[in-house]
């Protein structure tokens, strides 16, 4: 049975918005709604708003440890997927009184996580390829997954050395390393430390049973062992 | 020669975008004489990131030497970023004054 299609205004009724400002989230890509063929109107189906108020680090959480299904709206197949959803994040972002100082930082940050996850893994992603993006403006939250190799598995390509998850986090994050050839990638994550060190921006990350948080405008690492030992990364970025 | 990054997008992020758009700006590298400045004008740009800076301003640097500038710019994506190339590639971006 088809879904019945709730008008603008029950929508907005349901989610507690104004009419004006679920037109502007169906203009900047936060929330597009459905238009009949021919029509003008706006529509919205319940499950995608219930998608819309759902738990964002759930849904990756869930996704990175049992594949379970993704929704649409938060998977990028690949990276130009991944750059175009970028952008719009980037434009939904710019009417939420973000500072222009914090606004391209945040969009850096989740883009230097994202690309890592396509750069790492092409070509071997063990099962799902692409990546898990969704974003809350209201939130103030941005959650990044993947279901690839991780850290260590692709960092112990050229740091032989390295033994455990949290070993390879820590270097990720700290060390920079050269000499990664045939990978043309890299310090990506040195970029996400130095940006949480000096502004109001935190991260959790997690790769295997390694677990890093990054604090606001502290340059310290905190890394500890989670029970939990997750495929690929998942990365929380709050600001 | 003066480079405006805004032609190649406002949110200058992957890798691969960097590269496509260092190999689109070689067919202009011939413009460019021997003893002529070559300088970078962040100006419009609103994002910027490491992976994409990587991939331009690094072969820029690499070619160009000192005659490679860049504008100063307020934005601090491009801060941090050009300050991480230079602590990866050990080198030291001239800025203009």
């Amino acid at each position: 049975m088809e879904e019945k299609l709730l008008t603008i205004a029950e929508a907005a009724e349901i989610l507690g918005v104004s009419l004006d400002t679920l037109r502007r989230w169906d203009k900047n890509g936060k929330l597009v709604a459905i238009r009949k063929e021919g029509g003008v109107h706006r529509y919205y189906r319940q499950s995608d708003l219930d998608l819309f108020e759902s738990d964002l680090i759930k849904i990756a959480f869930d996704w990175t440890i049992e594949e379970s299904e993704l929704p649409p709206m938060f998977y990028c197949e690949n990276s130009a997927v991944f750059q175009t959803r970028l952008v719009k994040m980037q434009n939904a972002m710019m009417g939420f009184g973000l500072s222009e100082n914090t606004l391209p930082l945040i969009i850096a940050v989740a883009g230097e996580i994202g690309n890592n996850s396509f750069d790492h893994n092409l070509g071997k992603w063990p099962d799902s390829l692409g990546i898990f993006f969704g974003f809350d403006v209201v939130k103030r939250q941005v959650v990044l997954a993947d279901r690839g190799l991780g850290i260590l598995s692709t960092l112990g390509r050229v740091r032989t050395e390295l033994k455990t998850h949290t070993e390879a986090v820590k270097v990720a994050f700290t060390e920079i390393v050269s000499g990664r050839a045939p990978e043309e990638r890299g310090n990506g994550l040195k970029f996400v430390r130095r940006v949480v060190a000096g502004n109001p921006v935190s991260l959790f990350f997690r790769s295997g049973d390694a677990e890093l948080r990054l604090k606001k405008d502290n340059d310290e690492l905190f890394i500890t062992r989670s029970q939990v030992n997750t495929r690929g990364c998942f990365a929380l970025i709050e600001y | 020669m003066r480079i405006e990054l805004k032609k190649f997008g406002t949110t200058l992020i992957s890798r691969q975008s960097g590269k496509e758009a260092f190999s689109a700006f070689q067919s202009s590298m011939s413009l460019i004489k021997q003893d002529e400045m070559v300088e970078v004008d962040f100006d419009g740009v609103i994002t910027f990131s490491p992976s994409w800076g990587d991939e331009f301003l690094t072969p820029m640097l690499d070619k160009f030497g000192d005659r490679l500038v860049l504008f100063p710019t307020n934005n601090p994506s491009v801060k941090i970023t050009v300050k991480l190339l230079e602590d990866i590639n050990k080198r030291l971006f001239r800025i203009k004054a």
